[in-house]
């Protein structure tokens, strides 16, 4: 990749934590992959926590175009994807004396046991 | 190289119009949108000046960073010099995008530079030459770089803004830094207080100075018109300028500082202050590299481009 | 724990104070001059991301300088910014290769860095700094084990950063590795001097702070050996051709340097700045 000279362009990557996601920073220039990993932390996160750093060559990115772009609209009547669409439910399960299992309640189910003080 | 944005795009006016309506419609443009010539060339010209006075900004607060008086001092101007030379990275990555239809990189930029086609900022084109200057750059230098920063947080042209949103939260670093040396000074011995009205007192018309002429009038030139129409910023120059002085002046006198010009006052009815103008033949002048340090610091600039050649041609090549 | 300071008993080292001493100015000297040195080339980096990274690492260095003058204040009961600033030349451990300026020129005047001799004068620095590290968390002196625990974490970015910048710069051959080689040699020409643990020597290893300078010469060279080896690089001889540091012996280099940093501090050393 050389012939491209000096400054070449890449975009970092980095994530605060091992349980976040992936995050956008900013774009610098470097002669290679292994000196913009080098200078990602400190040009962009020297006043925060960072869990692991990605380098991205810029022009091994694929872009949309302009008119790509108008590919990403859609019409709002999606509501048979979302919860939206089904909390009429909410109204029969309490009918038949139950709870909804909603989002709230769901996500908070996780990965722990029940039982934590069993012996 | 050097491809030109097609003719046929400047005179599109479905495209002018659309975009416009993006602009007032509070969208960002991003790089790779279309836009009109002047909006780019607008924007280049305000951004590789903007970055480069970064640059150009660490050499005076540069000279204090060894000779800083305590370790914690010498860390924390040095932190903020890096943080400097951090944002001119910022910025001329957006303004390096921007040039890449004319062909254009950040080697152009340290050549327009050199050759005086790239300005940078008045300021720091003056001399620095006591511990009192570092404290003043941090506390009023900051200060207004910080008024006049956040009045284009909400620049239309996306990467500017996100920029400047990174900018201005180490600037709240910055404007307590440059606070912490004055506060001490301050508070400190006979010397130590005439070393910040020393300090003031040389750099008032550089301050004043600082937001540029109020209007073409004064030099001959503006470009707020034009960045105010593109929605890049808000307020006009003497607008920042007033801002500047309604949060600074209480401040100068709470510590027992005196203005240096002894006729300013703030009228209640106008409800503005009323100062002496700076001399602007004078601005004139500096903003060509005339100043009192333009030369030396362009000379560092470039000694250290043409001392480090070799390394950049090293690495210009592929290396397994 | 945060604190180690403060929780200095001074029978710890009851021992050997002078060792103890002599040992924490050398470590504390060497980095307070070298990240000096750092200081000196922000700015003038040979690219602006460069001098972003650079500069973490001269404060990381200036902090961990700032960490072993603490613990001084509490064996000399002087404090922290007096040690660094006030002590005349005679008094300075540093080791010599770190004194020395950054190329020809002022860091305001016609500074004419040389970017392969910091390079390699970091590098051949850090993993020395690294041997010591490790040697010393595993210490009696307490305090100053808990210390290099806390450096030691800093010192893997500081290695990666200037081996990339080794190993690049000497694998695109050419002019790049001509400069190197020469930066090779003239940083060995001092190199001993870092190892050199002063007229102590043998205090320090008796009391178990620290092993012996050849023991930790022995392990830098078994770090360094193999990517030396890929480089096709061949080390001179180390030695202490300008003098040894760790017996308060320095070039004019120095001297200059303690009058530029300690300017501000002395027009008041008593004032609040």
């Amino acid at each position: 990749m050389g012939s491209e000279g000096f400054y070449q362009e890449f975009e970092v990557f980095s994530k605060r934590s091992d349980t976040a996601p992936m995050q956008y920073q900013f774009s610098l220039l470097a002669p290679n992959e292994e000196m913009a990993l080098v200078m990602a932390q400190e040009n962009f996160m020297r006043r925060e926590p960072v869990a692991d750093i990605w380098v991205v060559k810029r022009s091994n990115i694929r872009k949309m175009t302009r008119e790509e772009k108008e590919s990403l609209y859609r019409l709002d009547n999606k509501d048979y994807r979302n919860t939206k669409g089904y909390g009429y439910l909410k109204k029969k399960w309490r009918h038949y004396e139950q709870g909804m299992l909603d989002e709230k309640e769901i996500m908070s189910w996780g990965g722990k046991r029940n039982h934590d003080q069993h012996d | 190289m050097n491809e030109k944005v097609s003719s046929q795009q400047i005179t599109d006016d479905g495209q002018y119009q659309r975009f416009i309506e993006r602009i007032q419609a509070g969208e960002k443009i991003e790089a790779d949108d279309w836009m009109p010539e002047e909006y780019r060339k607008t924007l280049i010209k305000l951004i590789s000046m903007h970055g480069i006075s970064e640059i150009m900004g660490a050499l005076p607060e540069k000279e204090w960073v060894p000779k800083a008086p305590t370790l914690r001092r010498k860390l924390g101007i040095m932190a903020k010099v890096q943080d400097e030379m951090g944002h001119g990275q910022l910025l001329l990555r957006v303004a390096e995008d921007l040039m890449k239809p004319y062909g254009k990189n950040r080697e152009n930029i340290m050549e327009d530079l050199f050759s005086g086609d790239l300005k940078f900022h008045n300021v720091f084109h003056m001399e620095a030459p006591t511990w009192g200057d570092a404290g003043l750059i941090g506390w009023l230098v900051d200060g207004a770089a910080i008024i006049s920063q956040t009045n284009m947080l909400d620049a239309s042209y996306g990467p500017y803004a996100r920029a400047l949103k990174r900018i201005c939260a180490e600037e709240v670093f910055h404007a307590q830094h440059g606070e912490s040396i004055i506060m001490a000074l301050a508070e400190g011995t006979p010397e130590q207080r005439a070393m910040i009205q020393d300090s003031i007192n040389r750099w008032w018309d550089a301050l004043l100075m600082f937001f540029g002429p109020s209007d073409a009038s004064t030099t001959g030139t503006s470009k707020q018109d034009i960045t105010i129409k593109y929605g890049i910023r808000t307020k006009t120059n003497e607008e920042l300028r007033q801002d500047f002085f309604t949060k600074y002046i209480p401040r100068m006198l709470s510590l027992g500082l005196k203005l240096p010009d002894d006729t300013m006052y703030f009228d209640t009815d106008q409800q503005k202050w009323i100062y002496q103008q700076p001399d602007w033949s004078q601005f004139k002048e500096i903003i060509k590299n005339n100043g009192p340090k333009s030369k030396d610091r362009l000379r560092l600039r470039k000694i250290s481009y043409e001392t480090n050649e070799w390394v950049r041609d090293a690495l210009s090549k592929e290396i397994s | 724990m945060t604190n180690t300071t403060n929780e200095i008993n001074p029978s710890d080292s009851k021992n050997s104070p002078n060792a103890l001493h002599e040992l924490l100015f050398q470590l504390a000297d060497d980095d307070f001059i070298l990240a000096y040195r750092g200081s000196e080339w922000l700015g003038l980096a040979p690219f602006i991301e460069e001098d972003v990274a650079f500069s973490s690492i001269s404060q990381d260095t200036m902090g961990h300088a700032t960490m072993f003058y603490q613990l001084l204040e509490g064996v000399v009961a002087i404090n922290a910014n007096d040690l660094a600033h006030s002590r005349p030349l005679t008094e300075r451990r540093n080791a010599i290769l770190l004194e020395k300026v950054n190329g020809p020129g002022h860091y305001l005047v016609e500074p004419r860095y040389d970017w392969a001799f910091t390079v390699v004068r970091n590098y051949f620095y850090v993993t020395a700094k690294k041997v010591k590290m490790d040697a010393l968390k595993k210490g009696s002196y307490k305090p100053l084990a808990e210390a290099a625990v806390k450096v030691n974490l800093e010192l893997y970015y500081h290695i990666l950063h200037w081996k990339t910048w080794f190993t690049q710069l000497l694998k695109a051959g050419g002019e790049a590795r001509t400069r190197m080689i020469a930066a090779i040699e003239k940083v060995a020409e001092d190199m001993d001097g870092v190892f050199n643990l002063g007229l102590c020597e043998k205090e320090m290893v008796e009391s178990g702070f620290i092993e012996s300078e050849h023991s930790l010469k022995q392990q830098w060279l078994r770090l360094m050996n193999p990517i030396l080896d890929e480089l096709k690089v061949t080390l001179p001889p180390f030695a202490m051709k300008s003098g040894n540091g760790r017996a308060g012996e320095h070039t004019k280099d120095l001297e200059d340097a303690l009058s530029t940093l300690k300017e501000v501090y002395e027009l008041d050393p008593s004032a609040i700045w």
